[in-house]
């Protein structure tokens, strides 16, 4: 059997072991911590700006320019990927390619996302809506009044309106706890007897055909608990994101990491995979610091960017890929930081690694670095996913054309 | 090869070096992302324990000497925190050696005396008969909880009546031929008194193998000490185990069926208490865990896998101090090979113990509360059997869900016709 090796468990690890133990293949993934799931929105964005508000993502998808990651993998990709994990996850993904949600966040501004979970999509916003948000007095990452006012006084995509004003829940997560975490109250709402008691809490406080906006915190283990309380509240309900940690990305990555154990991926985690080895001008393994070897027939690079140490920066302004040195895109053409920092894009968030249209990282002559070795998600070259809202598309896509290279590749 | 002069950091001014070197260089990579705190599984079940990230990273800048945070002392050192985080901080490290710090002037007995495991495998096996029913008799466990601190239903080491080393000297010797070479067994204290068939079962499957197997006399590595901060003892302890296991060959590579004490040896001994001794860093990469060595001959196309079908179901549970060592869950891919048997994964993050911490009076409740979504999986799988790869996990999966518990070598040993 084929041996592939994943480095790294983001999204783009996560569908890419996936994707290989599907294709029949041995699956190592490894991995130095969790990877960025649960520090994100629990959603999957495709395309949120380009740098206009989208509201159709796909195709957004297909008008990028030739150095996008996206040009690399393809519209398909992000189609296959978008269908593969509404298919896997269909209690937590929901939505169109053709179609973004806007979401209210957690500072009530109004968020374009492609799939977003069943708990949320109520937030979508519409002209005419009430909304109600409800803060809680010991969760301190939640301000219910800024998330209303600010939706109050924003006009809407599609140039509506909508009201909203906020409530206060007093309930600890646990007794005599003041201030909890946003799990903590998840693994709360897990249980009946909680969401009985914070549905008698607010329901008094609510009016007719208002919905109700909440912190995403409506269960962890449970993953209706949402629909639970929403049946007890006789409202919809929708959920609104915190900073970190993500309760909704905890669900996400729980569910992709839980899947590829059971498919029998091989998981490896807490190692930081240092050093490499080429026979014939192949990678032959990787070694982590602990000095494990890992031999493979295929190596995916889904490491990240410079949040995970896969890219780093030195005092010379040298940027290096961690890993296998690999050859970096974006470098050389001055400085990477300005000092004008809510001017013009900072050039060092479009650094990383190039791919050919089978995701194997090229030189700068376009011929691929290693014929075995291919890269996912946040390390490739020429997007800037936090300003476009493109970051977990791109992880998708890349992964599952990645997936599929090495697949025809080896079989 | 020649061993430069021995640098030890610790010696007699241990604790200066504590929260003050290694782990603190990593302490500026936290971003606060908060990974550590939800997946840590004391701060799950109990707001005693105020979370990895506060009492690490974020309390450790306040330190200075005195422990700003008291609710450390809840930690319970399973490293969960270390594993996850995908900065690189030693959470768990820092926490051990804050804690260290913090109990140095008021040590209590008890945390003195559960450190003293050869001492309690030397009192035990001789009258194991008495020892088992004093262990087992309510009165005198709730003597010992007033007493000394320990809890009256935690587990306790079964005590038996012949020791490994015994058995290993007594029995009739192999024969040979050894057409694979020769390995260095280490047993650890639990290994050598209490749970001896592991030993013996991890011996006879790598003579199967066609191995030579050298074990030894060899002492304690210092574990139960080091979590309970007293590491001017642990460290005596790790580098005395370093020359025993080096007694026997400086070039072989050293099995262990003891998932805890290999981790000891390998990472905690350096990362927590700061040995830094060449002698140590022999031993710490030489050594393997038993399941991982048979993985990595598996990998290498090197095990026979001409096991006898084992037609069960059965919970396997990684114990904390194997996930930490960096090798993934090796028992799960090994035992997959023997034809009939289904492996489940527990996927539970901790069963509680973490080595003492759940025998303590006032942290019983918790580690059983950490542990319950384990008791119930392994209860709801197989109420016949479970395994797990160190010892006192299984005491603790044992006592607290009533099933059977043994080392995963059991059902290689089985499969391969050998019991």
């Amino acid at each position: 059997m084929s041996r592939a090796v994943v480095i790294g468990a983001g999204l783009a690890g996560l569908v890419a072991a996936n994707r290989l133990v599907d294709a029949g293949l041995d699956v190592t993934l490894l991995h130095k911590g969790l990877g960025g799931l649960q520090l994100g929105q629990g959603s999957i964005d495709v395309f949120g700006y380009a740098p206009e508000r989208v509201l159709n993502p796909i195709k957004a998808v297909s008008q990028v320019a030739t150095s996008h990651p996206y040009a690399a993998a393809g519209s398909a990709a992000v189609l296959d990927g978008l269908a593969y994990l509404k298919q896997e996850l269909p209690t937590l993904l929901v939505g169109d390619p053709e179609a973004n949600y806007q979401l209210p966040t957690a500072v009530g501004s109004i968020r374009p996302t492609c799939l977003a979970q069943p708990s949320m999509i109520a937030g979508h916003v519409r002209d005419g809506a009430h909304l109600v948000i409800v803060g809680i007095r010991q969760l301190k990452d939640f301000h219910p009044q800024l998330v209303a006012e600010n939706l109050a006084r924003t006009v809407l995509p599609d140039g509506g309106r909508l009201t909203a004003r906020h409530v206060w829940v007093d309930l600890p997560a646990r007794d005599g706890e003041v201030d909890s975490f946003g799990v903590g109250y998840a693994r709360a709402f897990d249980t009946e007897a909680f969401r009985i008691a914070f549905a008698t809490a607010l329901s008094p406080q609510l009016k007719d055909d208002e919905v109700v906006g909440l912190p995403a915190v409506l269960g962890l283990a449970d993953v209706k608990a949402w629909r639970d309380l929403a049946g007890k509240l006789g409202h919809q309900v929708f959920e609104i994101p915190l900073p970190p940690p993500s309760v909704p990305g905890m669900r996400l990555n729980e569910a992709l990491t839980a899947r590829a154990r059971s498919a029998g991926v091989r998981i490896v985690p807490g190692v930081r995979t240092t050093t490499f080895s080429t026979v014939a001008g192949r990678v032959a393994s990787v070694t982590t610091a602990a000095g494990r070897t890992y031999s493979g027939d295929a190596f995916v690079l889904a490491t990240g960017g410079f949040e995970s140490g896969a890219l780093e920066l030195d005092s010379h302004q040298v940027v290096r890929e961690t890993l296998f040195g690999l050859p970096l895109t974006g470098v050389g053409d001055g400085p990477l930081v300005h000092g004008d920092y809510w001017g013009a894009e900072q050039p060092l968030f479009r650094v990383g690694v190039s791919v050919d249209a089978a995701m194997r990282p090229i030189d700068p002559w376009g011929a691929p670095a290693y014929p075995n070795l291919w890269a996912a998600g946040g390390i490739l070259a020429g997007a800037s996913g936090w300003k476009e809202l493109s970051g977990d598309g791109i992880a998708v896509a890349s992964a599952v054309a990645a997936a599929a290279a090495i697949t025809k590749e080896l079989s | 090869m020649t061993i430069p002069e021995q640098r030890l950091v610790m010696g007699e001014d241990g604790l200066a070096f504590a929260g003050h070197k290694l782990s603190r260089a990593s302490l500026d990579a936290c971003v606060k992302c908060t990974i550590c705190e939800t997946a840590c599984p004391v701060s799950a079940v109990t707001p005693l324990f105020t979370g990895p990230k506060f009492v690490g990273p974020q309390a450790e800048r306040f330190r200075n000497g005195e422990s700003v945070d008291h609710s450390l002392d809840y930690c319970s050192s399973c490293g969960t925190c270390t594993l996850v985080c995908p900065q690189g901080v030693q959470i768990a490290e820092l926490n051990s050696q804050a804690r260290a710090v913090m109990k140095a002037d008021h040590m209590p007995l008890r945390d003195r005396l559960i450190g003293q495991t050869v001492l309690m495998g030397t009192v035990m096996t001789p009258v194991a008969p008495i020892a088992r029913a004093a262990l087992n008799n309510k009165p005198i466990r709730k003597v010992m909880e007033a007493v000394i601190g320990v809890h009256a239903d935690a587990p306790m080491p079964p005590a038996q009546s012949q020791t490994f080393e015994g058995w290993f000297r007594k029995r009739p010797k192999p024969a040979g031929p050894f057409p694979r070479g020769t390995l260095v067994f280490f047993h650890g204290c639990a290994g050598g008194y209490f749970e001896v068939e592991t030993s013996k079962k991890s011996v006879e499957v790598l003579e199967h193998l066609g191995y030579q197997v050298l074990v030894p006399k060899q002492g304690c590595c210092g574990l139960a000490q080091q979590s309970n901060g007293l590491f001017d003892g642990a460290t005596k302890d790790v580098l005395k185990l370093c020359d025993d296991l080096r007694s026997a060959g400086t070039d072989l590579t050293i099995i262990s069926s003891s998932g805890s004490c290999t981790g000891m040896l390998k990472h905690e001994a350096h990362e927590i208490m700061g040995v830094d001794d060449e002698r140590l860093r022999d031993v710490g990469t030489r050594i393997r865990d038993i399941m991982e060595f048979l993985l990595e001959l598996h990998d290498a196309g090197e095990l026979p896998t001409d096991f006898a079908p084992i037609e069960m179901t059965v919970p396997y549970h990684a114990p904390c101090q194997l996930k930490s060592q960096g090798i993934g869950k090796p028992a799960i891919e090994v035992l997959r090979l023997i034809p009939g048997l289904t492996v489940v994964d527990s996927n539970a993050t901790c069963c509680g113990i973490a080595g003492t911490y759940g025998l303590k009076k006032e942290k019983y409740e918790i580690a059983q509360a950490v542990g319950k979504p384990l008791f119930d999986m392994v209860k709801a799988t197989n109420p016949e059997l479970a395994l797990c790869d160190t010892e006192t996990c299984r005491w603790q999966i044992e006592q607290s869900s009533g099933v059977k518990t043994e080392h995963p070598i059991y059902l290689i040993h089985q499969a391969y016709g050998l019991s």
